[in-house]
């Protein structure tokens, strides 16, 4: 018999309280892995958005709301003036209730932008020029729809046409609506007005280059802020929010796990006081009692945190499997993040077994002589 | 040749040393010991009786270091337990505690209740083992080793206690009435199993007891009463 095996027979003694337990870290450890990866996924995926778009700087008002606010259009042209800036893309980007899906991407783009340029057409075709009343679907953005080629679809309170559906390469891309920027303005009654200018810089330019441009930039457009591509999403609001959201709440859960783990072991500690008595009273050390309990909640924050991953994962894949929202998530699963869960679950275990370890160190020995 | 010529042959090396040992309860509420002045030396059995409430089991906690006098001297092997010893340490290694009620760990079987005082010093697994289930075989219970305490009698719960005091090869054997819990006959068993140990491996041995006829047993009689010991009896004292 060794160490180990003591702890692991603590647990085993009242298997019904363990498995409650161990079901309440892992619920929480299940929302770390869900939030967490989900808004980790967010993240990755508008970035590889931007990479396939060859987009360096997103000049927006991103940092102030949802969807950022709309500014003149004569920005582009201060932006394209800027040495450096080899190319500008104007756009209208609305995140908006699109019929039943309460949540889709609208990019409006200027017309023979370069956001065009690199989206695939899986069927249909392209609209026919800037004023057509059409628009081309992602892919994803397809499918949540349930639209087709040919299909009426409602943008605002105008009825226009999906022409085509496109791969746009990345899950952004793939799951917004597409259309051409002037038809937007009209819709909208935006007129005049765009809210993000995506902008490319020499190929092969430093990322410390784009910051220059960046600066350039800022100096001369004081109504919108750029920001390169990659730091662009980090500092969006909705982004921070989200994020925010996911920690804080993952905060809670862990908190309610540490709490959890704490009652299941103050009560084994009093439950189980005469025995620990005995066992100083036959020469443990209170440093070994000590070690046992710690043992015990650190044990019960392993298992928690591997079985909190693993519902956090297969929750994961079921909401994303829900139709209204493939094209929004592309959770960022990795090893890294399930290292991370288990190790904060471990801390947990830890943490809530530091206060019953001390209230058993204290026990004194005479009492197990007495009865 | 009986045990008080053996006693008086031989100069004996004092194990325990108390001089007017008090303990109290409850901020003096309680006198348990009203100044016990005592010497036990090595390799004697020791019989402690007297009527309940009398103080015995407080006695045997000071020598065993599950508790601090609160006045008097106590030493063992010449040193002071309160500041010479390291408590633990010495539970570990110098005591071998026998209960009344067996104290055996429910979740564990014999043979690993024998092994929990090992952990502190014995760092090999396969020795721990072994030399348990050496001490269960001498108990006579090589047939329950890896039974939980639950599945087994009385008087067998108790050898298995036995065999996990004697799991350090302890210098002392202190026994709160282990026969207490048991029937006659278990009682002689468990009786017999001690002074067996006592005499086979010169262990000192310690017992406390209501029962006249098994404190007789001894080599000496302690006898207490209101927290002081009142008698002293060497010698022959089976009747
Ligand atoms: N932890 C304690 N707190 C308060 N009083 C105590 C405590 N332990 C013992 N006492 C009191 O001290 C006195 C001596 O108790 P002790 O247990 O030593 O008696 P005993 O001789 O072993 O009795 P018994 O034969 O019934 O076991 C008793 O009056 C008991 O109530
Ligand atoms: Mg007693």
């Amino acid at each position: 018999m060794t160490f180990p095996t003591i702890i692991v027979r603590g647990l085993m003694r009242r298997p019904v309280r363990t498995g409650l337990t161990l079901f309440g870290i892992s619920i929480g450890i299940a929302a770390v892995v869900a939030l967490v990866g989900v808004s980790r996924g967010f993240e990755t995926s508008w970035n590889v958005g931007m990479r396939t778009r060859h987009i360096d700087i997103v000049v927006s008002t991103l940092g102030s709301g949802i969807t950022p606010k709309p500014f003149d259009a004569s920005v582009r042209d201060r932006v394209a003036a800027v040495p450096g800036v080899t190319d500008t893309c104007a756009l209208f980007v609305d995140f908006t209730s699109v019929e039943d899906s309460p949540m889709l991407i609208v990019s409006a783009r200027e017309w023979g932008g370069f956001s065009w340029n690199h989206l695939k057409i899986v069927s249909g075709r392209m609209p026919n020029d800037a004023t057509e009343p059409a628009v081309v679907l992602g892919r994803t953005a397809a499918e949540t729809l349930k639209k087709k080629v040919g299909d009426p679809i409602q943008i605002d309170i105008r009825e226009l046409k999906v022409v085509g559906i496109v791969d746009g390469g990345a899950l952004v891309e793939n799951g917004s609506v597409m259309l051409s920027l002037d038809l937007m303005q009209e819709i909208t009654g935006n007129e005049g007005r765009i809210n993000i200018i995506d902008v490319r810089v020499k190929p092969g330019s430093s990322e410390e280059e784009i910051q220059r441009v960046c600066e350039a930039i800022n100096r001369v457009v004081p109504e919108a802020k750029a920001m390169s591509a990659g730091e662009h999403i980090a500092s969006s609001e909705a982004y921070r929010f989200v994020q925010a959201m996911s920690w804080s709440t993952s905060l809670l859960a862990v908190i309610m796990g540490v709490l959890g783990v704490m009652n299941t072991m103050l009560m084994t500690v009093f439950e189980r006081k005469q025995e620990i008595c005995i066992l100083l009273a036959i020469g443990w050390r209170r440093r070994r009692i000590m070690l046992m309990i710690l043992g015990e909640s650190a044990l019960l924050g392993l298992l928690g945190g591997m079985v909190g991953v693993l519902i956090g994962v297969l929750g994961v894949k079921a909401i994303h499997g829900l139709p209204g929202i493939r094209g929004l998530l592309d959770p960022d699963l990795s090893p890294r993040l399930f290292v991370t869960s288990v190790t904060i679950s471990i801390g947990v275990g830890v943490l809530s077994g530091l206060y019953p370890a001390w209230r058993s160190s204290r026990l004194t020995p005479s009492l197990a002589l007495q009865g | 040749m009986n045990a008080a010529a053996s006693n008086a042959a031989t100069p004996q090396t004092c194990l325990f040393e108390a001089v007017g040992l008090q303990k109290e309860f409850d901020d003096g509420r309680v006198q348990a010991l009203r100044g016990v002045d005592l010497r036990i030396s090595e390799g004697e059995f020791v019989s402690i009786i007297g009527p309940s409430g009398c103080g015995k089991t407080t006695l045997l906690q000071m020598l065993g270091a599950l508790d601090h006098p609160s006045s008097g001297e106590l030493k063992y092997r010449g040193k002071s337990m309160l500041h010479g010893l390291d408590a633990a340490t010495y539970r570990a290694r110098e005591i071998g505690f026998i209960f009344q009620a067996f104290h055996l760990l429910p979740t564990f079987t014999a043979v690993e209740n024998v092994q929990l005082p090992m952990l502190e010093t014995t760092t090999k697994a396969s020795e721990r083992r072994e030399r348990a289930a050496s001490l269960l075989k001498s108990v006579g219970l090589e047939h329950r080793t890896d039974h939980f305490p639950a599945k087994l009698s009385g008087g067998e719960r108790q050898r298995v206690a036995i065999a996990r005091s004697l799991a350090n090869q302890p210098s002392v054997l202190l026994a709160d009435e282990p026969t207490g819990n048991l029937d006659s006959e278990n009682a002689v068993m468990i009786l017999e199993l001690l002074i067996r140990i006592h005499r086979e491996q010169k262990m000192t041995l310690i017992l406390v007891t209501h029962d006249l006829s098994i404190a007789r047993q001894a080599s000496r009689m302690i006898e207490m009463k209101d927290g002081r010991v009142i008698n002293d009896l060497r010698g022959a004292l089976r009747p």
